[in-house]
């Protein structure tokens, strides 16, 4: 759902001129430096280049983590079923979904920013507004995003919620990072995961912020997508951590 | 301007890496790690049938960390250029990179006590060993706050011509957090996260040194693009 959603979101970028009239739309692709880079180019990175070095390095540490984690599963398959049989399915199902959710309000909220800002673009680009109406149409609020994005943050919120739930009772039932080897991953693995939807939340509040405050233009709509890419990422982590962990058999 | 002397600092980066590696690695051979899974009359015979080897090659890593000092020099004073009137980032990274050279000095010297008088009790040598292993990498949080810091600062970087490029922000920040796996060695003496294991050691130090060699090159750049620009 994770992919389809990201695909969703592409689809979005390139349906975006037909969604403007025929004739703005030719105007959006020739004319205006300003504009985003897939009107030229046919293909368009979401966010900037940096945020993409970031996301595939994290990942292929996680690819490492997983292929260690494998490695050492199949060495003693007995003890990881076992130990896998005291581990809630309701929480990490629970947990898949509100993070699935929030991946749907950030890839809604996104869309509300992008839509946000063409409609700028085209009103500056338009040559009757070129004198006096530029000024005041870049600042563009979008209420709809910064609470799309609130809500993403509190399922992010939940998410910690549940975590810590979770975490509680097994501590409490003395299973803990010192148990048996596959705790030690279960801990360390929910818990750099953990780490990263705290990031993952506080830069949504960050982004809603900045939303709240006006989108004013490119820079902006770039700014939404490398943090929506970030958690779209803490997502597709989680579902693979989530079989990986709780119900491969 | 003359930034002859920031490209001499920037090269102490490459002399660290080069004298650490003779020293630490070729030496005194402690990579791969000396398994914290040994017993303490096996760590003492690493220590005894190797006295020599480890001494000269201690000493010599002792020697290369302290050329971190130029090394995180150069770093600042081109943080300092993006960061203005307000170096605060600057400032962290220079504190932090200060308590990196201890943590890359002070292990060797608690290693150099136990090939020092390698005859002693096995089990007092098994704690100097363990004390310097631990030292050396469990303790990431500097390192951790110095590429985060760093990170911040480029990402800070709003001028026409940044000093550094966006993605080694990215990539700083990155380094960071996989340096993070290191703090676990406390809990564990076998498997990945053990401090000869995969996870903890393996991956934070080729990263470790890796960083070195991109924040070289990025560092040679940066220092041309001021020579021209002044």
């Amino acid at each position: 759902m994770n992919e389809s959603g990201k695909a969703a979101e592409g689809r979005t970028t390139h349906e975006r001129p037909v969604v403007a009239s025929p004739s703005s739309s030719i105007t959006l692709c020739t004319s205006d430096k300003s504009l985003p880079d897939e009107c030229s180019a046919g293909e368009h990175v979401p966010g900037e280049v940096g945020i993409w070095v970031f996301v595939l390095g994290d990942m292929l540490v996680f690819g490492l983590f997983f292929t260690v984690f494998a490695y050492y599963r199949g060495l003693n398959i007995d003890l990881y079923l076992q130990s896998q049989t005291s581990l809630n399915q309701n929480y990490g199902a629970l947990n898949t979904l509100l993070l699935l959710l929030s991946s749907w309000f950030v890839v809604m909220a996104v869309s509300d920013v992008r839509n946000s800002v063409n409609s700028n673009v085209l009103k500056k680009s338009s040559p009757a507004n070129k004198d006096g109406l530029a000024q005041q149409n870049t600042s563009h609020p979008s209420k709809r995003a910064a609470m799309l994005l609130a809500l993403a943050f509190l399922c992010g919120l939940g998410f910690g919620l549940v975590k810590i739930i979770e975490y509680t009772e097994k501590i409490s039932a003395g299973i803990t990072i010192t148990s048996n080897e596959f705790f030690m991953y279960y801990y360390i693995f929910t818990g750099l995961h953990f780490l990263h939807v705290l990031i993952g939340m506080g830069v949504l509040v960050f982004l809603c912020l900045k939303v709240r405050a006006g989108i004013s233009g490119e820079s902006d709509l770039v700014l939404v997508e490398s943090g929506a890419t970030f958690w779209h990422m803490v997502d597709l982590l989680w579902i693979v951590l989530f079989p990986l962990l709780y119900l491969m058999k | 301007m003359n930034t002859k002397s920031q490209v001499l600092c920037a090269w102490c980066g490459v002399i660290f890496l080069v004298l650490f590696s003779i020293g630490w690695v070729l030496l005194a051979r402690f990579l791969p790690p000396i398994s914290p899974a040994l017993s303490a009359n096996d760590v003492a015979a690493i220590y005894q049938q190797n006295t020599g080897a480890i001494r000269i090659g201690l000493a010599l890593a002792m020697i290369s960390a302290a050329f971190t000092a130029p090394w995180v020099a150069v770093i600042a004073a081109q943080m300092k250029r993006i960061e203005g009137d307000s170096p605060v980032l600057t400032y962290s990274m220079l504190v932090a990179g200060a308590a990196g050279i201890l943590i890359l000095m002070i292990p060797t010297i608690i290693w150099t006590v136990a090939a020092f008088r390698p005859e002693r009790d096995a089990e007092l040598i098994m704690l100097l060993n363990d004390f310097g292993w631990l030292l050396f990498v469990m303790t990431f949080s500097p390192f951790f706050i110095q590429n985060m810091v760093i990170g911040l600062a480029i990402f800070g970087d709003n001028a026409e011509a940044p000093i550094f490029p966006r993605w080694l922000g990215y990539f700083n920040i990155w380094v960071a957090i996989l340096l993070v796996p290191g703090g676990l060695v406390t809990f564990f003496k076998t498997g990945p996260f053990a401090w000869d294991g995969i996870l903890a050691f393996w991956m934070p130090l080729v990263v470790f040194f890796g960083w070195f060699v991109v924040m070289f090159m990025a560092l040679l750049k940066a220092i041309k693009q001021q020579a021209q620009s002044a």
